[in-house]
């Protein structure tokens, strides 16, 4: 994780997510060794034991996640790692981290900026948060920051189209963006602090705005527009 | 028929036609008495001669058996006594898996030396026979033939039948066997 | 449109692929609960053609029965089934979609059309996005001629092309991977059937290939830059229904249709594998399996696929005497055979013949009919055997039969190493242990065989324990349905290798079953069954205790016998191929054929005679062995009573008559020598001769002399090399 510091240039990812994966990721392997952590190998014991032992394949996506938290990506020391905690073939858990794109195969920013530009965020200005986010931190999408600070990547849908835009940051969404609120945001990250996740413009999750417009009244009580059965026991009406 | 009619008739083909007639009429006379179910067109419809014909094509020619064709076929003696000839399957081509050329059977002779012709680096032989690769549908075919002309002939490899093998998309996720599928 | 109404007909029965769906069910459940009965046919018809098929058939397979081949890329019969090219998409009447044909098993009654409109339309676009990413590369691609994508491009495809993206993103292009000195990939060429990722992990047992990236960004690779190094490498060549993965050696080399193939038999181990040789112009271009279902099925190990470079270096092609300074001369043939002829009758009788690894039947009987004629009854091979064991031949055959092994239960292996003796046979132990739940332990040193196994150890004395039934594997031998011991022909040459043989002999008693034998022999060189079938005895040591004064070496390379074991004045006479030790020692050199380019039998480990048959003839003034022993006879004064290969072949009949039975398979009965059993075992730890990958490649003189051989050394070498510095970088 020391090799991580800014003596790493950065990467340029857009002309590379084709092919360069092999070259870089093979430089890595020569010089980087991966090990969990003292707190991550109790994560792994405990995440195991809900395996049964054949079945420890199954294991494999958590391991890369527990792995890619520790070192802020997936390298191929680090793979192979979870292949032999697992006892799989190191062919297998490549093909799974090369597959999802959660996992990053290269060095990354420590704050990754998704911005979600599907079409609902698009009608209510995901485009233009894009657009400001890029002129902010000065990349493309898919690049990082010289100081390996932020990476950005333009996403798809995160499934909160009412509070679009959405931006998320790592593990966190930050909804109902406007230049303001992203500004505020990425100065908080570049001081390496996390702003309050959620949505930006006062409400408190997906409400109405402007208050509620339905459910106003109280819930009717039970029995409300129900059938008269016969009661069971004295098998009259009731 | 009447040599009076045959004598009569301008052309052969009106008298072939006049004949066709009388035969097709005596036909229905007799089917019509008879009734013995529907009539096969092609011997109604047939012309006289065409009848011959085909009935001397039906019955059985006799052929002696072992019919030796080499004095005439023009092989030289050292080809007919000293070539065996080797009937088979092809193998099929291990690159691709198409087997439309595996369904013949081939003849093929022993093979003897080709080297580079200095003029143009293309493949000489002194081998008359060396391109004979005649077809045939069945291994019977193949050794009347290789008889006839007075080769010596082996055959290699009998038709084997083909192992059924069960294939099964479901064993790929057998959660209690090795054929579970770890990969493509 | 045709799907609306039949839907609508369906209607309230549920949608037609969840009638199908649980029709599929109640039909397996049904066949499940009637095992007894041998499966009812079910009736289907296929481009209105009935065919009775078992349950469980694949469409594809009951459209073949018919004789309707389903094209397909990714679908190979002895492979899982991956079902992802989607090239075998045919319409089966009232189902909405086009089914895949080489994964849906048939239902009762299905009409399928393999050569409908939809099905028509289907493979159209199937192609259409295939060729969409698939470079121009034709004209310098190896497999062309050969290619599946061009034929079913010709017969399946469109005439026109509507790909218009040329002029905006272009084709995807993606990097060449270096998997080794063999196979040459060229992956922009790949079309994702995945057919060499499944035969790398289910029949070579090495996870090394696989899929990565997503999309149209996969690539299949080793990700990390690893080499493919497996004895069976070669396959992923003949697998690969593209031009992605080709012969190196044989690249740019020849056209398919330039090539005249010739069907013969590899003789570099001793499994007997059916290949095709491709000649043009009188040089062996390639060699390619054929299939044989009882030997090597389809494939074909590495050494015999790409060995065959060998045949053009080190070739004898003059005959040549040593001269008294010492040195090998070439002279003409008459004055080699004078010179041998005079050395022959100066011995008096006092006459020895080895038989090495490559020597073809023929030339085995022409060597001891002419050393029997001059008075000699010391022939022997190279490699040794028990003494007194040859008699019977079970003794030294692979009993349970290479296709029988596949369906064993229990293996134990003794002193073999069968993934680099006889890669084939390793193949079908890996068949058992993947369809057949196959039990398999060793005793010898730990080797990497490409399956879980059990090592017992390397102490001789566990042959005795197991064979006792005092060991924990013995209970799963005994109760086993088919179990096998499986031992190596190295090991039975040493000292105790009789005491070893006669154990094992003894037990396999217990455990034969009707119409199974568990007493196998892995032989590891081609000669050896042959020249035990007619009469040979075992072991050069045989050859050399007799002094002889003349020593016939027939293509005995393997340097078992050295100039310092022979008396002073003996006068060894080398026939063979190629110059490697047997030459090095000889007083003149007889050159002879390799196998490529003679008419012989050559019997296998499990005692199956094959013939090889000329592909190209023999260099120089080399002759066919027999010939040369022939001529020999002439010139010594006792002439052979053959003259051309059919009497010889009437005379092998004579001494053995089964070998004359090409291709089949004569069983040989119960294995025991008798008397052996009291001596006793005790000689050492057991170990093997061909351990690692790298020892694999160069065994006999062929493979010896072959630069591609050694290429894939240095490539293995590299490899661990490269592993080592990996492992011991620590940050």
């Amino acid at each position: 994780m020391l090799l991580l510091s800014r003596s790493i240039r950065a990467i340029h990812l857009a002309a590379v997510f084709r092919s360069g994966a092999q070259m870089d990721a093979t430089k890595m392997r020569k010089t980087l060794k991966f090990e969990f952590s003292k707190d991550n190998q109790r994560r792994v014991k405990a995440l195991l034991a809900w395996y049964p032992k054949a079945e420890w394949k199954g294991a494999l996506l958590p391991l890369l996640d527990i792995a890619q938290r520790q070192q802020g990506w997936l390298s191929i020391s680090a793979v192979q790692a979870v292949a032999e905690t697992i006892k799989i073939d190191p062919m297998e858990a490549f093909e799974a981290a090369q597959f999802y794109t959660m996992f990053f195969m290269k060095p990354r920013g420590k704050y990754v900026v998704s911005v979600c530009t599907s079409t609902p965020c698009k009608l209510r200005g995901g485009d233009e948060i894009f657009e400001a986010c890029k002129k902010a931190l000065n990349l493309e999408h898919g690049q990082t920051t010289p100081d390996m600070q932020f990476t950005l990547k333009e996403d798809y849908c995160m499934g909160a189209c009412v509070n679009a835009p959405v931006l998320a940051v790592n593990d966190d969404m930050y909804e109902d963006l406007d230049e303001k609120s992203l500004a505020s945001i990425l100065a908080d990250l570049r001081n390496d602090k996390l702003p309050p996740a959620g949505p930006r413009n006062g409400r408190c999750a997906s409400e109405p705005k402007g208050g509620l417009t339905t459910l106003k009244s109280e819930p009717p009580p039970p029995g409300y527009m129900m059938q008269k059965l016969p009661d069971p026991k004295t098998k009259k009406c009731q | 028929m009447s040599a009076l009619r045959q004598v009569m008739c301008r052309s052969t083909a009106s008298l072939q036609l006049y004949q066709a007639n009388r035969a097709a009429a005596a036909r229905w006379a007799s089917t019509a008495s008879t009734d013995g179910g529907p009539l096969d067109p092609k011997t109604a419809l047939a012309r006289p001669d065409e009848l011959e014909q085909r009935n001397k094509l039906s019955g059985k020619i006799t052929v002696p058996t072992a019919v030796n064709l080499s004095p005439i076929s023009g092989v030289p003696e050292e080809h007919l006594r000293e070539r065996r000839v080797r009937i088979h399957i092809p193998p099929k081509n291990a690159m691709q898996s198409g087997t439309d050329n595996v369904n013949t059977w081939q003849i093929e002779f022993d093979n003897r030396e080709r080297w580079e012709n200095p003029l143009m680096g293309w493949a000489s032989s002194g081998d008359p026979l060396s391109n004979m690769n005649v077809q045939f549908g069945s291994q019977e075919e193949a050794i009347t033939f290789c008889e006839r002309n007075g080769w010596r002939w082996y055959v290699d490899g009998a038709e084997k039948p083909k192992k059924e093998r069960v294939k099964n998309y479901g064993i790929n996720f057998a959660w209690n066997k090795r054929t579970r599928v770890s990969t493509k | 449109m045709i799907r609306a109404p039949l839907v609508k007909a369906l209607g309230a029965l549920g949608s037609p692929t969840h009638q199908m769906a649980s029709r599929a069910v109640r039909t397996s459940a049904m066949v499940a609960q009637t095992p007894a009965k041998a499966p009812e046919k079910i009736e289907v018809f296929v481009d209105d053609i009935p065919v009775q098929v078992a349950p469980g058939t694949t469409v594809l397979q009951a459209a073949a029965q018919i004789g309707v081949e389903i094209p397909r890329f990714c679908y190979h019969e002895r492979l899982a089934v991956a079902g992802n090219c989607r090239m075998c998409l045919v319409e089966v009447e009232k189902s909405p979609k086009p089914v895949a044909a080489c994964a849906m098993p048939v239902m009762k009654g299905w009409r399928i059309k393999t050569n409908s409109d939809l099905t028509r339309k289907a493979r159209e676009g199937v192609m259409e996005f295939l060729l969409m990413n698939h470079p121009l590369d034709c004209p310098i691609c190896d497999q062309g001629g050969e290619c599946d994508l061009q034929d079913q491009a010709m017969a399946f495809g469109s005439d026109r092309s509507r790909f218009t993206d040329i002029n905006y993103t272009g084709k995807r292009a993606v990097e060449d991977k270096d998997i080794g000195p063999l196979v040459k990939t060229i992956m922009t060429r790949c079309i994702h059937c995945t057919r060499c990722v499944r035969f790398a992990s289910e029949i070579a047992g090495v996870d090394d290939l696989g899929t990565t990236g997503r999309g149209n960004d996969m690539q299949i690779g080793t990700y990390v830059e690893k080499l493919f190094l497996t004895e069976l490498s070669g396959n992923v060549i003949d697998l690969c229904p593209v031009g992605a993965l080709t012969n190196k050696p044989y690249s740019f080399v020849a056209r398919p249709w330039e090539i005249r193939k010739v069907s013969s038999i590899d003789v570099l181990d001793a499994v007997g594998s059916n290949i095709v040789v491709s000649t043009r112009t009188n040089e062996v271009l390639r060699i390619l399996p054929r299939e044989n279902e009882d030997v090597n099925e389809e494939w074909l190990a590495d050494k015999s696929r790409f060995a065959c470079d060998g045949l053009k270096r080190q070739r004898l092609v003059a005959p040549m005497v040593r001269m008294p300074n010492g040195e090998l001369q070439a002279v003409e043939w008459e004055g080699a055979l004078i010179a041998v002829a005079k050395a022959v009758k100066a011995a008096g009788g006092q006459i020895a013949g080895i038989s090495g690894q490559l020597a073809d039947l023929e030339a085995q009987v022409a060597l001891k009919d002419l050393l029997n004629r001059l008075g000699s009854e010391v022939v022997a091979t190279e490699q040794g055997f028990i003494a007194g064991g040859t008699d019977n031949r079970a003794n030294y055959l692979l009993n349970s039969t290479i296709a029988g092994l596949e369906e064993a239960d229990a293996v134990l292996l003794v002193g073999t190493n069968p993934r680099y003796e006889a890669p084939l046979v390793n193949t079908r132990l890996r068949k058992a242990y993947v369809h057949n739940e196959l039990q398999i332990a060793s005793i010898g040193p730990k080797i990497d065989l490409s399956y879980d196994h059990e090592n017992l150890g390397a102490d001789a004395a566990l042959v005795k324990d197991v064979c006792s039934g005092a060991h924990a594997f013995s209970k799963v031998l005994e109760g086993a349905k088919k179990p096998a011991i499986i031992i190596g022909a190295d090991l039975l040459e040493r000292a105790d290798g009789a005491a070893i043989h006669a154990t094992v002999a003894e037990y396999c008693k217990k455990l034969k079953k009707p119409n199974w034998n568990p007493f196998n022999v892995l032989q590891t060189n081609a000669a050896q069954v042959g020249a035990l079938d007619v009469g040979y005895k075992a072991g050069a040591q045989t050859a050399v205790k007799a002094q002889p004064k003349v020593l016939f070496l027939l293509n005995a390379d393997a340097a078992k016998v050295t100039r310092e074991q022979l008396p002073k004045d003996c006068f060894v006479v080398y026939i063979g191929s190629h110059g490697d030790n047997g030459a090095s020692i000889a007083d003149a050199v007889l050159p002879g054929a390799a196998y490529t380019e003679k008419q012989a039998i050559y019997v296998n480990t499990e005692g199956r005679p094959q013939q090889t048959l000329p592909g190209v003839s023999p260099p120089g003034m080399a002759r066919e062995d027999w010939k040369i022993l022939r001529a020999l006879s002439e010139v010594v004064g006792k002439p052979l009573p053959y003259d051309n290969l059919d009497e010889l072949r009437n005379r092998v009949e004579d001494v053995a008559p089964h070998l004359t039975r090409l291709g089949h398979l004569e069983p040989a009965g119960d294995a025991g020598a008798a008397g052996a059993i009291s001596k006793s075992i005790g000689g050492g730890p057991i170990d093997l001769k061909l351990k690692e990958l790298r020892d694999y490649f160069m065994t006999d003189a062929i493979s010896r002399a072959s630069p591609t051989m050694a290429k894939c050394i240095s490539a293995v070498n590299k490899q661990q090399r490269e592993n080592e510095a990996k492992q011991s970088v620590a940050i």
